[in-house]
């Protein structure tokens, strides 16, 4: 039942910029640990850790969805790492096990056809604040350290990341928040298919410190939730879903669409579900899907009521009551700008594990307090039986 | 595919306000950069940055509450208001159309950062202000827009630092080259804070008074702010709307060194160079004028002015720096550098690098435009912008034909 992929053509004509998109491999890296088997278990059984001994500084709670254990050399060797803050760390981690995952092969031949798209909230807070921080508190306000000074700049995870990885195309970092992985999506997407690159990781990247932990935990409170503070990155390599599948190659997955818009703000005047709304129907239309062939949305819920209840308003209305919804920040926590990247990361995470899911198409909707949303269709497989979309 | 003019400029920099106020300042030359006000300069040896002392956000948006956003969001809308403006489209129309935002940056909104900082250290993290918490987010940039001007397609910040309005701008032309939208605002916004002054002072990346990029005596850059936008829509749209169309989007380059993150690579800015080139249909000598990086630091003036001689041959077209005047708007650097050039190719002026004495004999043999502006046919101008990251985007400008 896969011969329905690539009927991207529907209502909505494509334009040049959205053809669609192929994942052929993923890297993922949640509090629940490396690899999407870990996150698949976390969201069968979600759970938060306890972060209290990762920081000297007061946590505003010792829950977290935490990476309690991770250090950067256990994973990319002591060499050339000790100066990455935790966000490049992890940035670089997902980038390497997403480029482990997928057959796409880099060398002298294609390293400057293939690019990074890297979602965020602000970069490392922690950098940058810290370098703030050293100004007021050092002898001399300059007493920074130099060396320390573009951990401190929002694109140093894909900056690095183009280094470590002899990547030469097209390198961009998209500051989104909540809304990070749906625009990296669609600015990825406009770069392959506009033809800057062949390939990209795209992904998002957040870091657990002290001060995501505070952010959440006030974000938290001023709307009513209690979702801990998370951390991680997932990344994935996209390609031009035609080639990959004209070369008779696999794919995790194809993005079928994504819609973006901004709205008033989530509210009692329900103005904001009905654009998140249009950008949901606006989606399935291009996609060609009907609301009856969508078997999961996952949400960006998160335990803010008026945000919550805004998105499920749209979800309800376009797709119904029935449609399982999977709320993948009960094993992620708030973990900001990665919470769109983890959305997407569970559905495959589930895939590979689930053969009996292959071709099942799934909705990835997400909103933000300043009334953006946004919302994807994708397609995915296992590995079982080497599917080609 | 269909074609893309820019038919409004909402510049929000140290040397004007407005498109009139900006290429008036451009022309005349005008020294944006004065002592630091925003922040308590006590014990840094250098004091100095390209400030907009005279931004008024209250006066510029409407419907944004000033209190709910930060400087650099409101830099953002404020520069949106006025490129909306200035290209006459009516607002209620433009809000029911296929319309959208992209704003580069480089520090986003870590000014509030820096204040919470601040705060913590002084109380702890309990007592911070829940409001300025959720202002920190960069996403913001963008979707203050969106919100101040009601649209309801994409917002997009990009924060690819120093680069990033070239990234905006080139990625808000294929939006409407593909059909995916018909408007698109694109642009970039930054704000003078602490810690990045003193980061680009650590480096050796700061100079004390003055910004004089390409001088043989040039030690650095001056910290800049601003807001930069430009109103993009198709030819076709602006004809049959009748608007001033002051140039078109011909195309742009966009690449990543992958060697060091804060040293620029020849070989790479020069490939960049050849990738705008492609993509725009253009070749070298259809230059007219560079609209450079230019930050004054010796390390990127010689490696820039290089990499121009080894695209371009001995003889490139004249290659200025705004930053001598704005000092380094960072994020909205590159968009005002746009502003810049398109005010040339619509006014036939090449704006001047001020500041400038001596020639660097070290340096291939360029023509920085020194310390006046000039008059010249600009029919085809290049904009050059470079970050951290090995970042590079370039983009080509038209005048229309």
């Amino acid at each position: 039942m896969t011969t329905a992929t690539g009927t991207a053509a529907a209502a909505t004509p494509d334009t040049a910029a959205t053809g669609t998109l192929a994942i052929t491999g993923f890297g993922v890296l949640s509090g629940a640990g490396l690899g999407p088997e870990a996150l698949a278990a976390a969201l069968a059984d979600p759970e938060p850790g306890n972060a209290s001994e990762l920081y000297e500084e007061p946590l505003p709670r010792p829950e977290a969805h935490a990476l309690v254990d991770f250090k950067v050399r256990d994973h990319l060797g002591r060499k050339g790492t000790s100066f990455f803050d935790r966000a490049t760390s992890l940035g670089l981690v997902a980038c390497k096990a997403a480029l482990a995952d997928s057959d796409l092969e880099v060398g002298e031949d294609n390293r400057d056809r293939i690019g990074i798209t890297l979602g965020t909230t602000t970069g490392s807070a922690k950098s940058t604040s810290d370098y703030s921080r050293d100004t007021f508190t050092q002898d001399r306000p300059y007493l920074v350290n130099p060396l320390l000074f573009p951990n401190a700049v929002m694109n140093c995870a894909a900056g690095q990341a183009g280094i470590w990885f002899g990547l030469k195309g097209p390198n961009a970092t998209v500051a989104g928040g909540h809304m990070a992985m749906h625009n990296a999506l669609r600015y990825g997407r406009n770069l392959i298919n506009c033809h800057y690159a062949d390939a990209l990781l795209v992904g998002c990247v957040e870091e657990f410190s002290p001060h995501t932990a505070w952010a959440a935990y006030f974000m938290q409170s001023v709307e009513g939730g209690d979702l801990p503070a998370g951390e991680g990155a997932a990344v994935f390599v996209v390609e031009r879903a035609e080639e990959v599948r004209a070369a008779g190659r696999a794919m995790d997955a194809e993005v079928l669409a994504v819609e973006a818009g901004v709205f008033d703000p989530p509210g009692p005047d329900g103005a904001f579900s009905a654009g998140l709304e249009t950008c949901l129907r606006r989606a399935l239309g291009r996609a060609g899907v009907t609301p009856d062939e969508v078997a999961t949305v996952a949400t960006a819920w998160n335990g803010m009521p008026r945000l919550d209840d805004a998105e499920e308003a749209a979800v309800t209305a376009v797709l119904g009551a029935d449609v399982p919804r999977l709320r993948v920040t009960e094993a992620t926590g708030e973990a900001l700008s990665a919470t769109g990247a983890f959305q997407v990361a569970a559905l495959l995470a589930r895939h590979r594990a689930e053969p009996g899911r292959d071709g099942e198409i799934s909705v990835i909707t997400t909103r933000s307090a300043e009334g953006a949303a946004g919302a994807a269709v994708i397609r995915g497989w296992s590995r079982v039986g080497g599917h080609h979309g | 595919m269909r074609r893309v003019v820019i038919t409004g400029l909402g510049p929000v920099s140290s040397i004007g306000i407005g498109a009139a106020a900006y290429e008036q300042a451009l022309r005349q030359g005008v020294n944006g950069v004065s002592p630091i006000e925003c922040f308590d300069t006590t014990g840094f040896p250098y004091y100095m940055a390209g400030e907009v002392h005279d931004f008024r956000p209250e006066d510029m948006v409407r419907r944004l509450s000033v209190e709910e956003w930060g400087r650099t969001s409101l830099f953002a809308a404020s520069a949106a208001r006025l490129a909306v403006a200035d290209a006459g489209i009516d607002e209620d129309v433009l809000a029911s159309s296929r319309a959208g935002s992209t704003m580069g940056t480089t520090g986003g909104e870590t000014q509030i950062l820096e204040r919470l900082t601040a705060d913590s250290l002084a109380g702890g993290p309990t007592g911070l202000d829940a409001g300025l918490v959720r202002q920190v987010s960069s996403a913001r940039l963008s979707q203050a827009v969106n919100r101040e001007l009601r649209l309801t397609g994409d917002a997009v910040t990009l924060s690819t630092a120093c680069s990033a309005s070239n990234y905006a701008l080139g990625f808000a032309s294929d939006m409407i080259r593909s059909g995916e939208t018909d408007y698109m605002i694109a642009g970039g916004a930054d704000s003078v804070h602490r810690w990045s002054h003193a980061g680009f002072y650590r480096l050796g990346a700061l100079t004390e008074k003055a910004c004089s990029p390409f001088d043989r005596d040039r030690s650095g850059i001056i910290t800049g702010e601003g807001g930069a936008a430009m109103f993009l829509e198709s030819l076709d749209s602006a004809l049959a709307r009748g608007a001033r169309i002051y140039a078109e989007v011909l195309g742009y380059g966009l690449n990543c060194d992958a060697s060091h993150m804060v040293a620029p690579d020849r070989a790479s800015i020069a490939a960049c160079m050849r990738l705008a080139h492609k993509n725009a249909g253009i070749r070298p000598e259809d230059v007219d004028y560079i609209c450079a990086h230019g930050t004054g630091t010796p390390a990127n003036d010689y490696t820039e002015a290089s990499a121009v001689v080894d695209v371009f041959g001995d003889d490139p077209p004249p290659i200025s720096s705004t930053k001598s005047m704005l000092g380094h708007a960072m994020g909205a650097a590159s968009g005002l550098g746009a502003i810049a050039s398109v005010l040339g190719i619509r006014g036939s002026f090449l704006p001047p690098t001020i500041n400038f004495s001596t020639p660097d004999p070290e340096l291939p043999a360029i023509d920085p435009v020194p310390n006046h502006a000039r008059t010249a046919d600009v029919r085809i101008a290049q904009v050059n912008g470079f970050a951290f990251g090995g970042n590079n985007a370039i983009v080509v400008l038209g005048r229309m034909s």
